[in-house]
């Protein structure tokens, strides 16, 4: 979204160090990108970020600051999924289940402990990570066919534990449900973000977090290695890459962040039950990541947008949420066919390709003036 | 030097080696056949993609097929593909550096070494422009800068001049003759281009049907009636 | 404890279910062999044939067989159709691309069913297979003539498919197409019409076990959509092509599934028998590992 003209692609080659002396006649090209030209893009995003921090809060009634929240945490959930389907080329049909895993675990903690709500936060990403990678392990040495297809199961799994013991409403035991509970105490919020405003911003920052931590896996090593291994595999391993290794460690960055999410879904929605996730959740998350264009971290941010916005949008009109649902399915059939790169990528292409059309007219008149490209 | 005695790969029916026995010493070797003679199945069973029925490949003192296949790279087997492989995604600078922070090589000298490869193999683009903006004859060096970077042992070159036209294919082979020099590496080049073979390669192997046919000097081994019978039986697949 | 007539009687019901669960295996066993496209909106669809069926016989006061007519043939119709639009524009793509699109497919019917039935509101459907009211009795057992319906269909599917694929001219060249469809076509085999009998075939499947699941389960879109996760576990054993396993691995599930309902402790797991037995499946088969080469993902 708000990179609309500025160019994703070129994300992973920034910020190398100085050049020796050898090789001095190849620095200048290299340096014109660390110019201003470069540091428009987070620039831009820094400003978008810190203008949504402060503002949305009083520009938007408290519906759509909720739906605002939703936006924030479930662009944690695509921005996993996001590294998992965009950078190693592993389809997950379960990361809704791993939500409502890291959702059970948090609001488990909430009730059992009073330690602190990034405590907690971090917890329920580390649990989560834990069993959603060994779940998965025997499927990370098959093709990614099977692997889409255990995920979905394990999805259809982990809902009918969740379902069968139940989320945790404050009683006793491990699973801390008590069927006999008239009155249910809400999920705690942290101390400092106990209103809907607060509790977005609180949100949006464990959201900012998450974004630098896939941001510097990205750009580092395992960045490097996932697209190797998303290319080929034969190619990675012949270039000394442990291509399970690294499919774990995306299974299990992408599982810690969703779980981290689901700890903010405990906080927000405050009361969980099992209805609250469903395995259709699962596949509409994939559809979304797929639409919002899963290569970049921009479309993480578009992907819940689209999940989590139209449908408050919707809401408020009065329309059917089943039209989502249908708009989903259009949208993956359509970005498969025809866009495999996503609302964000194909947004640019489409005005660049409208910007070269609009330079061609004026180039055939004034064919002297040809710019050196 | 490698030492490749009683090689047999079967997959069902088919068997691509069969008790193959060779030596190759250093420099640059060639290891031709006509098609499906067994040289692309040679090459995966020393990257370990290819799991060999019987047979010993000892690698400067190693016996290689107990390394798991990514550890072979790290230890210094590298190669190139038949379909190119230079990774999309990254810059020509990323594919390298790549290679060389799994490898063993230091950390410190991971810049100049990288860098070093990207212009031994004489590439003239930006090294930190992406790989998707490459033609098809840079992308070639890019996988040759890959396995030349670090200290590699045993490098496979898998017909890395398909596609090429003619004026790469010279500059290709001129960097393929110095890769022994550069890196002290055994390199075996795969190609149907005789030309570039027997201007690359002293020595050269000869495959048919998964057996060795003939090996030597280059010159005498493409004179040799085997080899002429070899290729003339199956002329229509060269 | 149950008692022995327990087991019995659930077993009949595992017996019908693992017939559904194994037709429906076989068709998408089949549609991926000849086309590479593992279709995961097979449940999907199949809810959508029953709930059309529903529609006929309570609105428009058709009887049940023709609307179960009707059912399998919107069933074939869609599938077609939909092979016919994507099959081409997705065919040279990796098989996990091919599955995700059929997802998308799959949320178009989800959200299509929901706003023409909705499930909210109370409104409870219901879809009878008149053979319910034919029973006969075995030992203490009564055994309805639809439990023998999904067992039949279920094993006449599978050694029609199986024969299906051996002995015909068409059959092999489905076979010899997922090997490689570029060289089977310039082999001269009618690779269009082979794929359009193959989507046809499948959409068939599902408008049968649509009907059939909602008889013998419920008539709602969400679970008719996901009992494919059963079928896709029979299938997995089946690595995605023996027929014979996949049925055989149908039938286990759906019993197992059936004789966990009257043991109290496990009961209310039971719907996670197909990912039970799909992850010790899948156990055996990593130990066997192919390196890929070209892209991974979509």
């Amino acid at each position: 979204m708000e990179s609309a003209g500025v160019k994703t692609a070129d994300d992973t080659t920034a910020d190398k160090e100085g050049a020796g002396p050898d090789v001095g006649a190849r620095q200048s090209p290299r340096r014109s990108r660390l110019e201003p030209r470069s540091l428009v893009r987070p620039a831009v995003i820094a400003a978008l970020v810190v203008f949504a921090l402060l503002e949305i809060p009083s520009l938007f009634s408290l519906y759509y600051v909720d739906a605002w929240t939703q936006v924030a945490i479930y662009s944690i959930v695509t921005l996993g999924l996001g590294v998992l389907v965009g950078r190693v080329g592993l389809v997950s049909l379960g990361q809704g289940a791993v939500l409502a895993l890291g959702a059970w675990v948090a609001a488990r903690l909430l009730f059992a402990t009073g330690l602190s709500y990034p405590i907690v936060l971090l917890g329920a990403g580390l649990i989560t990570m834990v069993l959603g990678t060994l779940v998965g392990l025997p499927a990370l040495r098959l093709s990614g066919l099977y692997l889409a297809l255990i995920t979905l199961m394990l999805a259809g799994a982990i809902t009918v534990v969740l379902t069968t013991i139940n989320f945790p409403n404050g009683g006793r035991g491990f699973t801390g449900y008590d069927g006999s509970t008239v009155h249910i105490p809400p999920i705690r919020r942290p101390s400092i973000a106990t209103t809907d405003p607060a509790f977005f911003r609180y949100s949006m920052i464990v959201a900012i977090l998450m974004f630098v931590l896939v941001f510097f896996h990205i750009r580092g090593r395992p960045g490097r290695a996932w697209a190797a291994i998303r290319q080929s595999e034969s190619a990675a391993l012949a270039a000394g890459i442990n291509t399970t290794f690294y499919k774990l460690w995306a299974f299990a960055l992408a599982s810690f962040v969703t779980g981290v999410a689901g700890g903010l879904v405990a906080g927000s929605f405050r009361y969980l039950n099992s209805l609250t996730f469903t395995t259709q959740d699962s596949i509409t998350l994939l559809a979304v990541v797929l639409m919002g264009g899963a290569y970049s971290l921009t479309g993480a941010v578009v992907a819940a947008f689209l999940l989590k916005f139209l449908q408050a949008l919707l809401n408020d009109w009065g329309v059917s949420p089943d039209w989502l649902t249908i708009l989903f399915g259009i949208g993956v059939l359509q970005v498969l066919t025809t866009a495999p790169r996503g609302i964000v990528e194909q947004f640019p292409k489409d005005m660049a390709r409208l910007g070269r059309l609009i330079a061609g007219l004026f180039r055939r008149r004034a064919p002297a003036a040809e710019p050196a490209e | 030097m490698i030492e490749v005695s009683g090689l047999t790969v079967r997959f069902g029916g088919v068997t691509p080696l069969d008790g193959m026995d060779v030596k190759f010493e250093a420099g640059t070797c060639g290891l031709i056949g006509p098609n499906g003679a067994g040289k692309t199945t040679f090459f995966n069973v020393l990257s370990g993609f290819v799991r060999p029925a019987t047979g010993t490949i000892e690698a400067f003192g190693e016996n290689l097929l107990k390394m798991a296949h990514f550890r072979r790279a790290r230890w210094g087997v590298r190669r190139t593909f038949q379909t190119e492989q230079a990774i999309e995604e990254l810059s020509i600078y990323d594919n390298v550096a790549m290679v060389h922070e799994q490898s063993k090589g230091s950390s410190g000298s991971r810049r100049e070494d990288t860098l070093a490869s990207i212009e031994f193999v004489g590439i003239k683009s930006d090294p930190y422009a992406h790989v998707n903006t490459l033609g098809v004859g840079e992308r070639r060096l890019v996988e040759v800068a890959r396995a030349v970077v670090g200290q590699p042992k045993l490098v496979l070159l898998d017909e890395p001049a398909a596609g090429l036209p003619e004026e790469e294919t010279e500059h290709l082979s001129n960097v393929i003759r110095k890769i022994p020099e550069h890196t002290g590496a055994l390199t075996i080049l795969v190609d149907h281009d005789m030309s570039l073979v027997s201007g690359c390669c002293e020595t050269t192997a000869v495959l048919d049907f998964g057996k060795l046919i003939s090996s030597g000097p280059t010159e005498q081994v493409l004179r040799d009636e085997r080899v002429i019978r070899a290729y003339l039986g199956t002329e229509e697949n060269v | 404890m149950p008692t022995w007539t327990d087991v019995e009687q659930f077993l009949v019901t595992g017996l019908s279910l693992g017939g559904v669960y194994a037709l429906s295996g076989v068709g998408m066993v089949v549609l991926y062999r000849a086309t590479g496209v593992l279709n995961l909106a097979f449940g999907a669809i199949g809810a959508f044939g029953a709930f059309i069926a529903w529609q006929l016989i309570n609105h428009s006061s058709v009887s049940f067989w023709p609307a179960f007519v009707v059912a399998v043939l919107v069933g074939g119709l869609l599938t077609l159709a939909y092979g016919m639009v994507f099959g081409p524009a997705l065919a040279l793509r990796d098989p996990l691309v091919k599955a995700t699109a059929t997802l998308g497919l799959a949320l178009i019917l989800l959200g299509v069913m929901d706003l023409l039935w909705p499930s909210s509101g109370g409104a409870s459907r219901a879809l009878t297979v008149p053979t319910d009211n034919n029973t006969f009795q075995v030992g203490q057992i009564s055994v309805t003539y639809t439990n023998v319906l999904a067992l039949v269909l279920g094993l006449v599917v599978t050694v029609v498919a199986a024969a299906f694929l051996r002995f015909t001219k068409l059959g092999t060249a489905m076979r010899a197409m997922a090997n490689d469809r570029e060289i089977t076509a310039s082999l001269g085999v009618p690779v269009r019409r082979v794929t359009a009998a193959a989507w046809f075939g499948c959409g068939c499947l599902a408008g049968v076990a649509g009907v059939l699941l909602s008889d013998l389960v419920a008539l709602d879109a969400t679970a008719l959509t996901f009992l494919v996760i059963s079928t896709l576990a029979a299938t997995l054993v089946g690595r995605l092509r023996s027929i014979p396993i996949t049925f055989a691995a149908a039938i286990v599930i759906g019993v197992i599934t059936a004789e966990l309902t009257p043991i109290s402790s496990l009961s209310t797991y039971r719907d996670m028998t197909p990912f039970v037995v799909a992850a010790i499946a899948l156990l055996f088969l990593s130990r066997r590992r192919v390196i890929s080469v070209g892209r991974q993902g979509v």
